[in-house]
Parts: C-alpha cells; sequence; structure tokens
C-alpha cells in the first residue's frame, strides 16, 4: 500500500461558514444606518465627524497592517473590518459641539491604545476602546474644569435633574425641533425620541436607534440580554424618580432612555462582545448596574456618565461571569 | 424523502445537512470480504478483551476471537475466514494511540460459524445472546448493548432512527431495505427490558416509510416524529424531547427508566436472533466531498484503504480520512486504519475541501457557542478554564456535562475549536 500524506485532525471538520469579519462587517452597515440618520438630523459636522473618526482608525489600521505584513508577522486584523466599527462607533459616541480634532484624538486613541495596544499586551480588550478613549478625554476635561475651580463641566454646572422643575427648564436645548417636511413641532420628549440635534451623533434619531438596534441585535445575535436590562431597568429607574418627583415620569423616561449617550450606548457599546459578560445572568447584572450607575452619576450632572460607567463596569466583567451560572442540562430537576 | 435542508439548532443557528439529501434512496453496496481484517480487541466501553485465538491458528467467520470476563465486556468475531497472521499493537481510530488487534488474512473457504441457540422468549436468553454476539450501540457509543437490556424498571424504550449527523443515512437506507427485519430487533429488545411504551423517533415525515410504518403500528410501536435538530439526535437529549424527562447529570437514561438504542443495533440483534450471525459486518454510509453519500455493507475490520478501493476511489486524491460524521469522527493518519463494528460512517475530503479551523483567530467572546450549546454550558469560559488548567473552575462550570456534539465549534465566528478545550477540561476535571 502507497505510504499516505493523511491529516490527522479532530473533529468537527465543517463549520458554518458564518466568521468574525462578516459580523463586523455586518455591524458596521447597520451602524452605518444610524449615521445616515444622524447625519440626516445634524448636518454636515455629523459627516465630518464620522469621516475624521473612520479615516484616522483606517489610516493607522493600514500603517499598522502594512509594517505586519513587511515584517512576516501574522497581522493582528486581517480585515478592517473590526477597525471600521471601531471607528464608526468613535463618530458616533462624540457630542456634536465637540471639536473635530477631538474626534481625531479619539479615534487615534481607540484604535492605537485600545484596540491594537490592548490586544497586543493584554490579550483580550477588557476596556471597550471607544469608551476607554473617551474616559481619558472626560479626564483631561475634569482636570481642566477642577483646575478652573469647577466641579462640573461648564456645560452641565446649570442642569438641576434632581427636581421636577429643574429637569423641566433644563429641558429647553430639546424644545424648539420642528419635525421636518411635516413641519411638526416637538416636545422635548418627542424631540429625544425622533429628532435630537443635540448630544452624542449617534444618538440624533432614537426611533432609529431602537428599529436598527433591535434588528441588528437580532440578526447579527448580539448579547441582548445586557440591552434589555439596561433598558428596562433605566426606564424603571426614570419612571420611578418622575413619579416620586412628581414630575412627568414620561419625559424623565425620554430624558434618560434616549439621551444618544444610553440608546447607542445600550445597543452598539455595551454589547462588544469582549469587554463583557458572557453568562446570562453576568449580562443581566452588567446592563442593570450599567442602567443604575449611569443613572447616578446623570443626576450628578457627571459629564459622560454612561462612557464612564461602561468602563467601570468593563473591569468587573469577569467577576460577572462568576456570579451565577445557568443550570446545565442534568441539573434543573429530575423528574422520575 | 423530504430531508429538510437546515437542521435547526439552539440559538437560530442552522446546520447544513442537504448533503444528506436523496442519499437514502441509494442501495447499499455489499463489498467482499477483505483480504486482511484487523480486529480490535477493544470495540466496547469497558474492559478490553483478551485474545482467545493465538497466531498461525485457522479461524472461521463469526468465531469469537476475544473476550473477556466482566459485566462491561463483549466478544469480537472474526469477520472472515483465514489464518491469524499476528496479534499486535495497531493505531486505534478512537482511542487515538496504538492497541491490540488480531490481524487475520483471508483464506480458505468462507463459512460461518452460527452463535449457539438462545430461547428468544427469556429475557435472560436474550440478554445473553446480545452479549455473545458482540452487539454495542452501534452509532457510534460503542456502550455494550447486553447492559443496557439488563436494566430493570425500564418503562419506556426509545428506539432512535433520528440520525443526526449531517452525513449519514445509513440507519434509514436500513429502514428501507429491512424495515421487518429492523422492527423484529426492536420488539426483541423490548421483550428484554419489559417496556411497556415503545417509541419510534423518527426525523422521516408521515408517509415516507409506508412499510416500516405500518409494520410499526401493527406491532404497537408508536411513531413519534422529532423536529429536525442536529443535537436532539444526542441520546439524552432526544429523552427530553420525546418524553419531557431530564437524564440526571452523571447518569444514564435507563436511571429513569428510559433505554435508547439505534436501528442498527436492533438490526444486528435480529441478525444474531435468527441468522445466528455475530457482529461481522454492518451498514455505513461513505461521503466524500467529491461524490457525496454510499451507503456500504463492510466486514468489520476491512481497512478503509480497501474501502475506498473497492469504491473506486483513488486514495491519493484525498488528503483527511475520518472515521464517522463530519461533526464527530477523528481523521485517521493511515488508510490502514480498520474500521470498527460501531464505524457507522466514513468521511473522504480532498485537499481542496475547506479546512475551516486552520487558521484560529483569538476568542471574541460572541457568546455564539454558549448560545448554540444544547446542554446550556459555557464552552468559551471552560475554553479560558482548561487553557489556565483551574480544575475548581471546570467543575463548577459543569464541563462534565458536555455531550461533545461540536457545534460550539461549528458556529465559532474566530473559528476555533473549543471542542478540543472540552475534553481537556474533562479530562482535568477527573482527576481526582
Amino acid at each position: 500500500m502507497t505510504k499516505d500524506k493523511l491529516k490527522k485532525e479532530e473533529p468537527p471538520h465543517i463549520h458554518i461558514g458564518f466568521d468574525k469579519n462578516e459580523l463586523m462587517l455586518k455591524t458596521f452597515l447597520m451602524m452605518s444606518i444610524i449615521a445616515l440618520a444622524s447625519i440626516i438630523v445634524m448636518g454636515l459636522d455629523a459627516l465630518i465627524h464620522i469621516m475624521i473618526a473612520l479615516g484616522t482608525v483606517l489610516i493607522v489600521h493600514s500603517t499598522i497592517y502594512s509594517y505586519q505584513v513587511w515584517k512576516d508577522i501574522e497581522p493582528t486584523y486581517r480585515s478592517p473590518a473590526s477597525p471600521m466599527v471601531a471607528g464608526m462607533i468613535v463618530g458616533l459616541a462624540m457630542p456634536i459641539a465637540a471639536p473635530f480634532e477631538v474626534t481625531a484624538g479619539v479615534a487615534l486613541l481607540t484604535i492605537l491604545g485600545f484596540k491594537y495596544g490592548q490586544g497586543k499586551y493584554f490579550k483580550r480588550k477588557y476596556l471597550n476602546p471607544a469608551a476607554a478613549s473617551k474616559v481619558i478625554l472626560l479626564l483631561v476635561l475634569s482636570l481642566k474644569t477642577l483646575n478652573e475651580g469647577l466641579l462640573f463641566h461648564t456645560h452641565h454646572i446649570d442642569l438641576d435633574l434632581m427636581t421636577a422643575t429643574g429637569l423641566q427648564s433644563s429641558m429647553w436645548i430639546f424644545s424648539r425641533e420642528t419635525l421636518p417636511i411635516i413641519g411638526f413641532d416637538l416636545s422635548p420628549a418627542q424631540s429625544l425620541f425622533l429628532w435630537q440635534t443635540h448630544g452624542w451623533i449617534g444618538g440624533a434619531s432614537s426611533i432609529v436607534v431602537l428599529i436598527v438596534g433591535a434588528i441588528a441585535a437580532y440578526w447579527l445575535r448580539y448579547k441582548w440580554r445586557i440591552i434589555v436590562s439596561t433598558l428596562v431597568t433605566m426606564t424603571i429607574l426614570a419612571a420611578g424618580m418622575g413619579i416620586y418627583l412628581n414630575g412627568d415620569p414620561i419625559l424623565r423616561i425620554a430624558f434618560h432612555v434616549f439621551t444618544g449617550s444610553l440608546i447607542f450606548l445600550a445597543f452598539f457599546m455595551a454589547t462588544e462582545p469582549q469587554s463583557t459578560p458572557m453568562t446570562n445572568y453576568g449580562q443581566y447584572m452588567f446592563g442593570f448596574f450599567l442602567a443604575s450607575l449611569t443613572f447616578g452619576l446623570q443626576l450628578l450632572n457627571v459629564l459622560g456618565g454612561s462612557i464612564i460607567a461602561l468602563v467601570i463596569l468593563n473591569v468587573f466583567t469577569d467577576q460577572f461571569d462568576k456570579i451565577v451560572i445557568k443550570k446545565p442540562y442534568g441539573h434543573k430537576g429530575v423528574k422520575k | 424523502m423530504t430531508t429538510p435542508k437546515h437542521f435547526e439548532e439552539k440559538g437560530r443557528f442552522q446546520m447544513d445537512i442537504s448533503m444528506k439529501m436523496g442519499a437514502e434512496k441509494k442501495p447499499f453496496k455489499i463489498l467482499k470480504p477483505p483480504k486482511k481484517a484487523i480486529v480490535f480487541m477493544q470495540q466496547h466501553i469497558g474492559k478490553c478483551n483478551l485474545p482467545t485465538v493465538n497466531e498461525g491458528e485457522k479461524v472461521i467467520t463469526g468465531q469469537k476471537i476475544g473476550d473477556a470476563e466482566g459485566k462491561m465486556t463483549v466478544p469480537v468475531h472474526s469477520p472472515i475466514t483465514g489464518v491469524v497472521e499476528g496479534i499486535r499493537k495497531v493505531y486505534h481510530p478512537v482511542l487515538n494511540c496504538p492497541d491490540t488487534a488480531v490481524i487475520i488474512r483471508q483464506e480458505g473457504e468462507e463459512g460461518l460459524m452460527p452463535l449457539p441457540s438462545f430461547d428468544l422468549n427469556d429475557r435472560n436468553e436474550i440478554i445473553e445472546l446480545t452479549r455473545e454476539a458482540g452487539i454495542v450501540g452501534m452509532g457510534g457509543a460503542a456502550f455494550p448493548t447486553h447492559v443496557k437490556l439488563a436494566c430493570k424498571g425500564v418503562d419506556t424504550f426509545i428506539v432512535n432512527a433520528k440520525e443526526s449527523d449531517p452525513n449519514l443515512v445509513c440507519d434509514v437506507r436500513l429502514m428501507i431495505e429491512k424495515p421487518r427485519e429492523v422492527v423484529s430487533g426492536i420488539k426483541l429488545m423490548a421483550k428484554a427490558l419489559g417496556a411497556r411504551r415503545i417509541v419510534f423517533a423518527t426525523r422521516t415525515h408521515k408517509g415516507e416509510l409506508p412499510e416500516l410504518e405500518k409494520i410499526m403500528k401493527e406491532g404497537g410501536i408508536e411513531v413519534k416524529r422529532v423536529r429536525p435538530s442536529y443535537s436532539v439526535g444526542s441520546e439524552k437529549l432526544l429523552v427530553e424531547e420525546l418524553l419531557g424527562r431530564e437524564v440526571p447529570s452523571g447518569t444514564f437514561p435507563p436511571y429513569i427508566g428510559v433505554v435508547v438504542n439505534n436501528i442498527s443495533t436492533a438490526y444486528a440483534l435480529y441478525k444474531a436472533a435468527h441468522l445466528k450471525e455475530p457482529v461481522i459486518s454492518r451498514g455505513m454510509s461513505f461521503y466524500s466531498d467529491k461524490n457525496g453519500i454510499e451507503n456500504v455493507w463492510f466486514r468489520t475490520g476491512t481497512m478503509v484503504g480497501e474501502v475506498l478501493g473497492s469504491l473506486g476511489y483513488d486514495i491519493r486524491k484525498f488528503d483527511r480520512l475520518i472515521i464517522g460524521s463530519l461533526m464527530m469522527g477523528w481523521s485517521i493518519p493511515s488508510s490502514e486504519t480498520p474500521l470498527l463494528k460501531y464505524s457507522a460512517g466514513l468521511t473522504a475530503l480532498s485537499p481542496e475541501y475547506p479546512k475551516p479551523y486552520e487558521k484560529q483567530l483569538p476568542c471574541i467572546r460572541c457568546g455564539y457557542c454558549d448560545s448554540v450549546c444544547p446542554v446550556d454550558i459555557y464552552p468559551s469560559l471552560i475554553m479560558k478554564e482548561d487553557k489556565e488548567k483551574d480544575v475548581k473552575a471546570l467543575r463548577r462550570l459543569k464541563v462534565m456535562d458536555c455531550i461533545e456534539c461540536g457545534l460550539c465549534s461549528y458556529v465559532c465566528p474566530s473559528h476555533i475549536r473549543l471542542t478540543k478545550h472540552l475534553w481537556g477540561g474533562k479530562r482535568k476535571a477527573k482527576r481526582p
């Protein structure tokens, strides 16, 4: 018999055919819909922010990729899909009022420090790259604010979310919106849900984020428990606060749930796979604490509360995975 | 038969089974007895047999050539008539290491040494016949069937005709070719078990196997159509799917009064009881990525290369030969590896066939493996703990409950063979 040249392999020998790059490309595609909605609502500035963020990550990625290929090192990312998602998240997570160079800086830090850097030095992303970069930016901003003798950022100093009238009077920023074509004047709550020109670019239209996010979560199997838990917890907390303060619970819910920082973050940042829990209970708990911490930080007028909350919780991801695990088959209860 | 194109798994994942389509229509090609047979002493779960023949001794087809004392032992028989060429260690495709085998060279006229007569109305005699015939779980588990049949307090006997692997159809083919014989074997098993209820679990649709279903009905066998899903083919999950009963961790279905056997096993019992033939041959599906599925009837101990040669294939055109299915079979290092009595499939893949796990990427913790896992464990976390050799964590994550179905690897977008870490985790968790 001829000498065989057979390969020894363990099972399985087939694969579903869906890979990481496809997951990233489809995520990018879904976020592009949100980006388009944001550009329609917020205008050219939104487009520039997104293009700056995407351009920055692509330049960095291409440079590193070319270097790795040149040096015969296995490229960290064979496809630009994952860096593109990071860039898109940075673009959509920036406030529309941010200077363009800040967006470029955050994108640079995201791709270089927290995407490539974390992977290289920690073998895994423990912190959400875009969120961690923004926290660093916030830290710099806070130091500057403290240096000026202020505890809170000037943009937030007048906000009073601890009272019903305080919230009501803070809503002036969302009260001058008119839905185009229809010409319908929007109340602050309606604006927060449909069409807001203030705040995070990715949250310009909460309804678009909700629809696109839900489709993406179903289609691409995001960690939906985090999304559900975050939004439900925030809704309950906001409604409870509204009722407790004899205010307008609907406005409270609209403000706390539909500001871009939460609605976009819940679907596309808090579900970032590597930095979030794997277990079912861990994900529910993660969402619960994310919403609770965000809510608390929002009430305290802390700038970027949701981002800070996300990064803090990222640190405890492995602990969440140890809390409770679902009972496997064989442990659910004997029926004899 | 209207085989669905996909199996539906947990987490909305689908498994392509288009290769099965129409394959059950292909009759078994009966291969000639091999010129040389390699018969392993270990072809069952349990204590290994010792050879009962010596080098140079003449043997007849069906003659017992290996046995051992003890409850969990099953003898092996010569699949051909000839001379014992040697007794030596040969690579075992399932144990994945060299193991004792009796090598027989074909010589003289083919004959059959029949099994002794047993009283088929006596439960104990059926059980004894099952052991003497060398019958094991022929779906791939190799669990001694007589041990299952000896279980007491069994109320339900499930015949697993689900045949879930994506490239196996030999059981369905057997149901088409030998319906009366299969049912006869099922009834013998039910008699030994004393089970009140016999459930025939099939993925076929109503009217697709009319003769078999008619015979089943006449024999009081309940036909249950199981949803098209790969994982439901697992013994424990099939029990839950059909009866809503959970088999507790660390136990087997008889613990809750259920016994599961498959079609080929039932047919083997028929042959033992009525043709007095021990397990020396069986049907299997041969799949090649070039020509699809063929159904083959072969003698146990036949070398893989000889099977391929008999079917007209050039072995040099393949770079992977797998004993078993695409999902659960291990590839073998040599075409001289023999087939076993529980080899339900043989798969040959050409160099052009994708090698999806060749370039694995780091885990992205997407949780797909956790979503698809039919027994609700966390393969990704187990992989981490296996790498860190944290035995306590592996036990906490219930690694021992893994059924090794391979679905976690199948869906992994980073193309990681998680199954490898589940085996590793099990080995570590087993240690005291």
